[in-house]
């Protein structure tokens, strides 16, 4: 009713029944709602509501419950996988941390991820804005070409890579797995960026054209501080990316010292086969892989969603 | 999306104003050609282009990796598509592309639907967003446990009276329980993409909706459906590029990959690329392993472009 009455009160309301935040002031909102935008209650809706709550709850649970049997030994974690640890035990931890090589892989994984995010972004930044200020057909080849790289998946380039970085010494090599890393995650920033930069106003940059800046340092003073969030976003992004990374460094590494952790992993869970399941240590591997992610998830969770989905989003 | 166009409309308007030269700040931009964009370039051409090529030319010949190539034209091509454990591997990438895939857009979309206008929303979607940024080796691992004779599935179903539970990780069952997991584990992202395409939606729509007396149906069948059509096609060229991809969840699914390759009925043409290439089991066959990928990414792009023709010819603007 109140859409007849009160038209010009839609747009006010409407912001207020998207960010709804849960409990007293979601339900003081609900009436003021129109019915158009209240869910209707059938059961079918109930079902689905009640299903996705149990979805949420048994995920959560999934990760407690992981972290959780680190803290077990195999052999009460094998005659009761419902348990809880008896006490803070970190020998699982230990034990992966020096028998696993969980330790080099960590550090190993930990720099390869910072230097190779770190570099993508550098490289791809500028590349991005000169294709989102510049209309040309050059611009708009460049900018194809660069989003072409999405599209091929990285089995293709494996075997190739591996025979020209073996001519130069470079496969088991954490230097050319930061090189392959870097240009892999080109197609994917260079896209994103474009993007950003091109949601930014060109007021500013205009400006202190006027003013007198050259190209060079309207970008640097201008722009790249008002890309901050952007940029921060591509880097996390890319950070989950690397961090994550498997099939090529897999093929690339070889040697136990240059493992990273999802290659430790993999070599961890092999060695079970000869030397019997240790499930206290693979948990504790599977928490020093997973924990990392959540803290930053935790940390800049909003921004990883976003850049995600306006990425996608075209 | 809206104002990204129609600022680049502007400015393209500006352009053509100022005349073909374009102002001073456009030609000096212009002249950061070089610097700007060419380090980017380089990197990406040379280790992402050329092996991509790269890749077309080693698939032509036969070659193990060292010593001389052999140029045998198409052969390689008809060799993958006489090998039985291609065809298997083939078949199993296709499961995952359109069963999997089906699979996580109907649930996806359903949840989509629920939480669109549900309370908690926020929660809800963050946790199932996570999934998303756990390395799938996790999930193969952890299905190990889950799944094993003595793991929790078993013994949650033994109050139930199941005595004798199916063998989860027997070689033939890995696959269908691998597809559970990916849509399991995938879902989530997918929905969140969806989200934030109907969240664009503005509610008047919906109001007009009820005024109209549209029913739950008729409200999905023209207002939702139709202005989320562009993300749909978004998604589903996302699926197709990264489901031809997987690799590590197969690679360790269940612990149980004995020598350390999983056992050939959960194979995907990921899988067999770099099983015959770097398995270290047989001479390494480089041109059928890169053949394997070439077809892999054949399907991407025919996929791509059929969905592109296919999803975009009503984007709704709003």
């Amino acid at each position: 009713m109140s859409t007849l009455t009160a038209p010009d009160q839609v747009p006010n309301q409407a912001p207020d029944s998207r960010t709804d935040t849960p409990g007293k002031k979601r339900s003081k909102n609900y009436r003021g709602v129109s019915p158009a935008l209240r869910a209707e209650s059938n059961i079918i809706r109930s079902i689905g509501v009640f299903l996705l709550w149990a979805v949420v709850a048994v995920s959560i649970a999934m990760l407690l419950w992981m972290v959780l049997q680190a803290f077990r030994d195999t052999r009460s974690i094998l005659s009761s996988p419902w348990g809880m640890p008896e006490s803070l035990d970190f020998s699982n931890f230990v034990r992966a941390w020096t028998v696993g090589d969980f330790a080099t892989a960590t550090f190993n994984s930990v720099i390869t991820t910072a230097v190779s995010s770190f570099i993508t972004v550098a490289l791809a930044a500028p590349a991005a804005y000169y294709l989102s200020r510049v209309e040309s057909r050059l611009t708009n080849g460049l900018s194809l070409y660069f989003i072409l790289g999405l599209g091929i998946p990285a089995q293709v380039i494996l075997i190739p890579l591996f025979v020209m970085l073996n001519k130069v010494y470079l496969t088991d090599s954490l230097i050319g797995l930061n090189l392959v890393y870097i240009a892999g995650s080109m197609p994917f920033t260079v896209f994103l960026l474009t993007a950003f930069f091109r949601s930014l106003p060109m007021e500013m940059e205009e400006a202190a054209a006027l003013d007198g800046a050259t190209a060079l340092r309207t970008f640097v003073q201008i722009t790249l501080p008002l890309a901050k969030g952007g940029i921060l976003t591509a880097f996390v992004l890319q950070v989950v990316a690397h961090w994550n990374e498997t099939l090529l460094a897999l093929t690339l590494i070889q040697s136990t010292e240059k493992y990273t952790l999802p290659v430790a992993l993999i070599s961890f869970v092999q060695q079970q086969t000869y030397s019997g399941a240790d499930w206290g240590g693979l948990f504790a591997g599977l928490c020093i892989v997973v924990l990392p992610m959540l803290a930053i998830y935790i940390w800049l969770g909003r921004r990883l969603t976003e850049g995600l989905t306006l990425g996608m989003g075209k | 999306m809206s104002r990204t166009t129609t600022r680049r409309s502007l400015s393209a308007a500006a352009a053509a104003e100022r005349g073909q030269g374009g102002s001073s700040i456009d030609r000096q931009r212009r002249k950061l050609l070089v610097p700007f964009v060419g380090p980017a370039f380089i990197v990406y051409t040379l280790l992402f282009i050329i092996p991509a090529i790269g890749a077309a030319w080693i698939s032509l010949h036969e070659w193990a990796g060292s010593g001389p190539m052999k140029f045998v034209g198409v052969k390689n091509y008809i060799r993958v598509f006489q090998d039985d454990l291609f065809m298997k591997s083939f078949g199993n990438t296709l499961l995952l592309l359109f069963v999997v895939g089906a699979a996580i857009f109907i649930l996806a979309f359903a949840m989509t639907l629920v939480l669109r206008d549900m309370a908690g929303k926020k929660i809800v979607r963050n946790v199932i967003f996570f999934p998303h940024l756990i390395n799938a080796l996790v999930f193969g691992v952890l299905a190990g446990f889950i799944f094993n004779p003595g793991g929790m599935v078993n013994t949650l179903l033994k109050p139930f009276g199941v005595t004798e539970p199916p063998a989860w990780l027997a070689q033939d069952n890995i696959f269908p329980l691998i597809m559970a997991t990916l849509v399991a584990t995938t879902t989530g992202y997918f929905t969140t993409i969806l989200m934030a395409g109907v969240d664009r939606i503005p509610p008047y729509y919906y109001e007009d909706c009820a005024l109209a007396g549209a029913n739950a149906w008729q409200r999905l069948r023209y207002v939702i459906l139709p202005l989320t059509w562009d993300v749909f096609g978004t998604c589903a060229v996302l699926w197709t590029i990264s489901s031809v991809k997987i690799f590590e969840i197969i690679w360790v699914f269940g612990g149980s990959s004995g020598a350390g390759i999983p056992p050939t009925q959960s194979w995907t043409t990921a899988v067999y690329t770099y099983v015959t290439a770097f398995s270290g089991q047989s001479t390494p066959a480089y041109g059928a392993a890169t053949a394997s990928a070439i077809i892999s990414l054949a399907l991407v792009s025919v996929l791509v472009v059929f969905l592109r023709r296919a999803m975009r010819r009503d984007a709704v603007e709003f």
